[in-house]
């Protein structure tokens, strides 16, 4: 019925705003190129930037793989916005769409974005692993973990890493080291996970420096921006709550 | 079929530091990083805290001088009453100190350079542009409100500050030491009034955005979720913007006490 009711329709012609640069050319130039295209129904900006690509301009550079937001490549500022390019229709937008690579992260080229070193590098920082506290067995029956528990670890773990909570943080685009919502994120998942070996006073350091958690001003972008939906206030306020916690078992002991 | 491994091989070398990491580490040892982390939460407690305490201190402020709409007689006889038993000379410098406090920590995450407030802008307008799939994000406008609020209050209420302190420790307004109705009426009304509607603006919206944030941060009520919290804070800052201003109305002497009833007398 609706995809009637949209073919029907003359389809519109939409206006793309796209940020052309490569870095590895010393000619280029960072500029925006104009592309233009009918509208296809359903049509996301995937599909999009797939036809411009095609039918238009082969030398264009972004990122995709699975096309269904699980990947988290094709990360890029919609009109300034920071969202996924596979899950967002064009139809949600107007006719002219801007479209520029994620800020923050080292550009490669056009809209295609290197995230992979800043997530390494706060990995490391933030020590994004579990470290456990037995030898892993694998026939060994595992160990039995509370329904609420593992839907709140699950909660955590859904981030796909595609940077959009980093790329619409004010202090990560000013704080290099700041380890944003992804970070606090991966801490969270693992300070709940009973079979991490670390205690709420190992993560002190990192969750509580200006790095952490207190480095945030609060404008709670990234709990807004995030594709996945993910719960990164509570996440937030978790870690608060628990390097309060921390500090005065501290000054008890 | 050879049976499985007990124990599954991974790697166990750390992996090469990054120039992020390296940075880090050459930065600080552990101790240090320890007591810097200290540092940081309890700056965040220190200012959390003093705003929340400021915020509930605006409330009883607002039943204070509110007391002005029952009439001078009401007004004096409670600003007297407590200056007796000393409550308000004390409360004046404690509210005085917090002020101050509250200033200096909160103030410690604006940044510095113009090139950080560029960057901040940049991030943060796309976002409160409204589209079909999302509505304009206000709370990353929160942010920047509270630092020009907070500013213009840093200003106007020293101001109010100094000035109530002339009131309560000196005569030099009115016929003698303490808060008296008709010489803060006198200047209110003669102008001050210009001064005390900005304040009072600031004030009621610096509190109540603050309280939004403090709740959002610490996950208080967040089983409500944000838009129930944001209506609270709806309530509570047009509630308190209404009442202060019929408050300065009075102050002001544009209208008669509407409550000046309750004495059951005249002015």
């Amino acid at each position: 019925m609706s995809t009637e009711m949209i073919t029907l329709e003359t389809p519109r012609r939409l206006r793309f705003e796209i940020f052309r640069f490569n870095p590895e050319d010393p000619s280029s130039e960072p500029h925006h190129q104009t592309f233009e295209l009918d509208e296809q129904p359903f049509m996301t900006l995937y599909i999009a930037l797939n036809r411009i690509r095609e039918e238009q301009d082969p030398s264009l550079q972004f990122d995709f793989a699975c096309r269904s937001a699980i990947c988290g490549s094709c990360g890029m500022l919609v009109n300034g916005r920071p969202r996924l390019a596979c899950n967002t229709l064009t139809r949600d937008l107007g006719e002219t769409i801007r479209l520029e690579p994620l800020p923050v992260f080292k550009l490669i080229g056009d809209l295609s974005v290197d995230t992979g070193t800043w997530f390494r590098g706060m990995a490391e920082q933030v020590g994004g692993w579990i470290e456990e506290k037995a030898p892993f067995q694998a026939h060994a029956e595992e160990e039995r973990m509370d329904a609420d528990l593992a839907q709140a670890i699950y909660e955590g773990e859904r981030c796909i890493e595609c940077g959009c909570c980093i790329a619409g943080c004010g202090v990560a685009n000013v704080n290099p080291d700041f380890v944003g919502a992804a970070g606090l994120n991966r801490i969270a998942r693992f300070m709940r996970d009973p079979r991490d070996a670390r205690s709420e006073d190992d993560w002190f350091e990192v969750v509580s420096d200006e790095n952490g958690v207190f480095g945030c001003i609060g404008l709670m972008g990234c709990h807004d921006v995030c594709p996945k939906e993910l719960p990164l206030l509570e996440q937030y306020a978790y870690l608060r709550r628990k390097m309060l916690g921390a500090a005065r078992e501290e000054e008890r002991t | 079929m050879s049976a499985a491994p007990a124990e599954i091989d991974r790697p166990v070398s750390p992996p090469t530091p990054t120039p992020r990491r390296a940075r880090r580490e050459a930065r600080v040892d552990g101790a240090q990083r320890r007591r810097e982390a200290r540092r940081q939460l309890r700056y965040e407690l220190i200012s959390g805290g003093s705003g929340v305490a400021l915020a509930l201190f605006m409330w009883g402020h607002m039943a204070l001088v509110g007391s002005i709409l029952t009439g001078a007689r009401g007004f004096d006889a409670l600003a007297g009453g407590l200056e007796e038993v000393y409550i308000a000379q004390p409360t004046v410098l404690a509210i005085t100190a917090l002020f101050l406090i509250h200033a200096a920590m909160a103030s410690r995450k604006i940044p510095a350079q113009i090139r950080e407030h560029r960057k901040l802008r940049a991030v943060t307008e796309p976002l409160r542009v409204e589209s079909a799939r999302s509505p304009g994000h206000l709370e990353s406008s929160l942010w920047v409100w509270q630092v020009w609020t907070g500013m213009i209050l840093l200003v106007l209420g020293s101001f109010h500050l100094v000035l109530v302190g002339f009131d309560v420790f000196t005569d030099t307004f009115g016929v003698r030491t303490g808060i008296e109705a008709a010489s803060t009426q006198a200047r209110v009304s003669e102008g001050l009034w210009i001064v005390y509607a900005l304040l009072l603006l600031c004030v009621e919206f610096h509190a109540s955005t603050g309280l939004y944030r403090f709740a959002v941060k610490w996950g208080i009520g967040s089983r409500l979720g944000r838009p129930a919290l944001r209506r609270i804070e709806h309530v509570l800052l047009y509630g308190f913007l209404g009442l202060g201003f019929l408050t300065l109305a009075v102050l002001a002497k544009w209208i008669e006490p509407p409550l000046a009833f309750l004495l059951g007398a005249t002015v």
